[in-house]
């Protein structure tokens, strides 16, 4: 089940309605939503659900054995044992095919033959976010961070149906003190949930698909149809829609666990006014960017043991943290263009170079949107062949005004220090719950007109 | 002073209120919505294939759909929100939604004449009349016409001088006019006068439609298999405008899962039948046996001698290799039924 659909507007209401009437009894209330959870994954496919569950007790098992005991030891060894399971089990799913047809690939280049079977497995949706809201819990649990939850606790945890299949990837020390205590009835943000849940539809359906539908798409897949000023307007676009597409689902995601009477933390500071690429990673996927940092950059060695091994660390972190993102050479090639940057920034930060902050700017933006070729892009040859004629001149086929005006309008409103958006927050939170539904349902009726005959494109990160 | 933990995290500033009024907020919206849209609810809880979704959706759509049809909400919603559509709207003639299309019916009279259309010449040992040049294109379908439309229209951007239209409707199906009508789709298609048609589109299918007595028949039985057809007849002698577009209808590969290889089943023998009177200008390239000889599911095949992973992990769709390989196949009979290809 995905969030701009008719089976969700059925299915969130009385999740609503049932989550409040039992929010008083705790005994009743867990299971109940973790069957509702349930029942929102199994609409992709019932069996993903074994898949879930399996995770589930398998880390739970490993968090209580780790905290039995007391030997490091054995600690260290049930801790290694659980996060290797976890990333077989997403490599199987996730990366077998690619893996398979590489390896495949060099070693019939040098007459082995093909020894590797090849398959194409289904993809479980969300089994990223899963995985790596497993790691991090079992994780902490031997860092001492925190202790086992109780089995439908930590099932609730990896199941919850707001950030279930494409996060944000919240963590178990966020979330599980919320399961301790029922949620406070006569504290709800309902206007903050409001405003997400309605700004996030119409980034993601208004705004991301009519991108994709009208320039990207048509760009992206026959580059070498167009001139440069289709191209770059394809480029830019593309940022715009890859932002709106991902943080209108973790908009949504955030608004619908207010109402619930949840917090998530944050996952987009309006990325497109970074400075430097630090300040980007800080904006950008933020709980992503603290994954990586606390459970693969951080046990690398960090920052510790020079500069060498510094820039070692960032490069293998942002090359696997693209491999994440798809098993392509592509996502791959985006993550360390992005490794490269930061340790290039750092190479020059220590010298004190430093430009002005609008060169800064202007550099990061465009070294992220020129990345993001790669990471749309097919394949690489598509990707080159983009480059390629980024400087080719040629007539403006796809400019229009609507669309130049939100490509720019986008990135321009995150380079502002005020939002308006903010203002426009506080006045709709002191709506009377009348008007906000009222004003809710306006803006999804008018944001259900803007959907073409070609329906709803899936959310871009639903396939990580 | 202590570094606060990021991890835990502050609540939303602003506004608290009661979560009675949460509840009366979404209980609005939801009210609003249903009365508004719905007929839209319950017509797509109608046209969706069976099962839970389906009965939760006509559970809340049926009485909506009363509800909405004795008030003007939805038509007054239409017409203020009609300027935000990105679609023309699809009106005029040859929709399935109306009249149900009549299949075949035996006893009608004499049955229809056979005419040359149902030759294709060079199937009889004749030489294939070419069309003197292809400019432009219409890959269609839903979203198996993907990533197929891309891999076609790189290829004819490298020889220059064709206009590729790549049109994917992703979810819709000819068995459901609930998100396209493709009867109408279709005649609008074809009055931009392509030189050439691809169509691939059945991963949908399975709705059930409306006989010509007004019964509805579930798939995918020979009655399911015979409105089909006759709805598939239709679109391919709309797009083949009297002979003047040749119109390329790809057969469905089969799927990984046993019920939706009957679903394949169905649909293949009746676009097979459809074609029948059109062979001299509808091709019917057999994607079934290149990626699935004896109706077998392959994920990887053997191409250009090598193992090669061709389809989508659904088990529904084909990857990129497996479009390649597709677009071998139709741009091989572009060439052939073409004198000239852009240039």
């Amino acid at each position: 089940m995905v969030f701009p659909t008719v089976e969700f507007a059925i299915f969130f209401p009385i999740v609503l309605a049932l989550s409040w009437a039992l929010m008083s009894r705790q005994h009743v209330w867990k299971p109940f939503m973790l069957a509702a959870s349930y029942v929102f994954y199994s609409a992709a496919n019932p069996l993903f659900c074994l898949l879930l569950a399996g995770v589930t007790l398998g880390n739970q098992a490993a968090s209580k054995l780790i905290h039995g005991s007391e030997d490091e030891h054995f600690r260290r060894r049930i801790v290694i044992a659980a996060v290797a399971l976890n990333l077989i089990t997403l490599g199987v799913f996730k990366y077998y095919g690619f893996f398979a047809t590489e390896v495949n690939g060099v070693l019939d280049s040098v007459g082995l033959g093909l020894p590797v079977p090849l398959a194409a497995i289904a993809l479980p949706i969300g089994i990223s976010f899963i995985v790596f809201q497993a790691i991090s819990y079992t994780v902490d649990v031997k860092r001492r961070v925190i202790e086992p939850a109780s089995t439908i606790d930590a099932a609730l945890y990896l199941s919850f149906f707001s950030h279930l299949v494409a996060g944000p990837i919240v963590r178990a020390r966020e979330f599980l003190p919320q399961l301790a205590t029922p949620r406070d009835p006569r504290n709800v943000a309902l206007g903050a949930g409001v405003f997400l849940i309605t700004v996030g539809l119409i980034k993601k359906v208004a705004i991301a698909d009519s991108l994709a539908r009208e320039v990207v798409d048509p760009v992206f897949a026959v580059p070498q149809a167009y001139a440069a000023p289709d191209l770059a307007l394809a480029a830019y676009g593309y940022a715009v829609q890859v932002f709106c597409d991902f943080s209108g689902y973790t908009d949504i995601a955030i608004g619908t666990a207010l109402l619930l009477g949840f917090v998530f933390p944050q996952n987009f500071r309006a990325p497109f006014g970074a400075t430097s690429f630090r300040d980007l990673w800080q904006r950008w996927h933020i709980t992503l960017s603290r994954f990586l940092r606390d459970f693969l950059y951080i046990p690398l060695g960090g920052n510790r043991g020079g500069k060498l091994k510094t820039a070692r660390n960032v490069m293998i972190t942002m090359t696997l943290g693209g491999l994440w993102h798809g098993a392509a050479w592509g996502p791959i090639l985006w993550g360390a263009i992005h490794g490269t940057a930061l340790v290039s920034e750092q190479f020059f930060r220590e010298r004190e170079w430093r430009p002005p902050k609008w060169l800064r700017w202007f550099i990061v933006f465009h070294v992220f949107v020129l990345a993001l070729v790669f990471f749309r892009a097919a394949t690489l040859d598509i990707a080159i062949t983009f480059l390629g004629r980024l400087l080719e001149p040629g007539p403006a086929t796809l400019w229009t005004f609507p669309i130049v005006a939100v490509v720019v309008g986008m990135i321009a409103y995150q380079c502002v220090p005020q939002r308006p958006l903010d203002a426009l927050r506080v006045r709709i939170e002191q709506l009377h719950p009348v008007a906000l539904g009222a004003s809710m349902a306006t803006v999804i009726l008018l944001v259900a007109a803007t959907v073409s005959s070609q329906g709803v494109p899936p959310f871009i990160y639903f396939q990580f | 002073m202590t570094k606060k933990d990021p991890y835990i995290l502050d609540r939303p500033t602003g506004r608290r209120l009661r979560a009675r009024d949460a509840l009366v907020c979404v209980g609005v919206a939801v009210v609003l919505l249903l009365l508004i849209e719905g007929p839209s609810i319950r017509n797509t809880g109608r046209e969706m294939s069976s099962g839970v979704e389906r009965t939760v959706v006509r559970a809340v759509g049926e009485p909506a759909g009363w509800a909405g049809d004795r008030l003007p909400l939805s038509d007054a919603a239409d017409s203020m929100t009609g300027w935000l559509s990105p679609d023309d709207k699809l009106t005029g003639p040859g929709g399935f939604q109306n009249a149900a299309v009549a299949a075949p019916q035996p006893g009608d009279g004499a049955p229809a004449p056979i005419t040359p259309d149902y030759f294709d010449p060079s199937a009889i040992g004749g030489k294939t009349r070419q069309l003197p040049k292809l400019t432009k294109l219409l890959v269609t379908g839903d979203s198996m016409s993907q990533p197929l439309d891309a891999e076609l229209a790189r290829r004819l951007a490298d020889t220059g001088g064709v206009q590729t239209v790549r049109d994917a409707h992703l979810g819709t199906a000819i068995s459901t006019t609930d998100l396209v009508d493709w009867g109408k789709l279709s005649v609008r298609h074809a009055a931009k006068t392509p030189d050439a048609v691809v169509m691939f589109i059945g991963a949908n299918d399975a709705f059930p439609m409306s006989k010509p007595d007004g019964k509805t028949v579930n798939c995918c039985g020979p009655d399911w298999a015979a409105v089909y057809a006759a709805r598939v007849r239709r679109m391919m002698d709309t797009y083949r405008r009297d002979g003047a577009t040749r119109v390329y209808w790809l057969s469905l590969p089969y799927p990984r899962g046993s019920a939706r290889q009957t679903i394949v089943r169905t649909v293949n023998a009746a676009i097979a039948v459809a074609a029948q009177p059109f062979r001299s200008q509808v091709r019917v390239l057999d994607m079934a046996s290149v990626f699935t000889p004896g109706q077998r599911f392959r994920t990887a095949m053997t191409v250009n001698g090598k193992a090669t992973i061709v389809r989508h992990p659904d088990g529904i769709h084909l990857n990129a290799a497996g479009a390649r390989v597709a677009a071998e196949l139709v741009t091989a009979r572009l060439r052939a039924d073409f004198k000239s290809i852009g240039g």
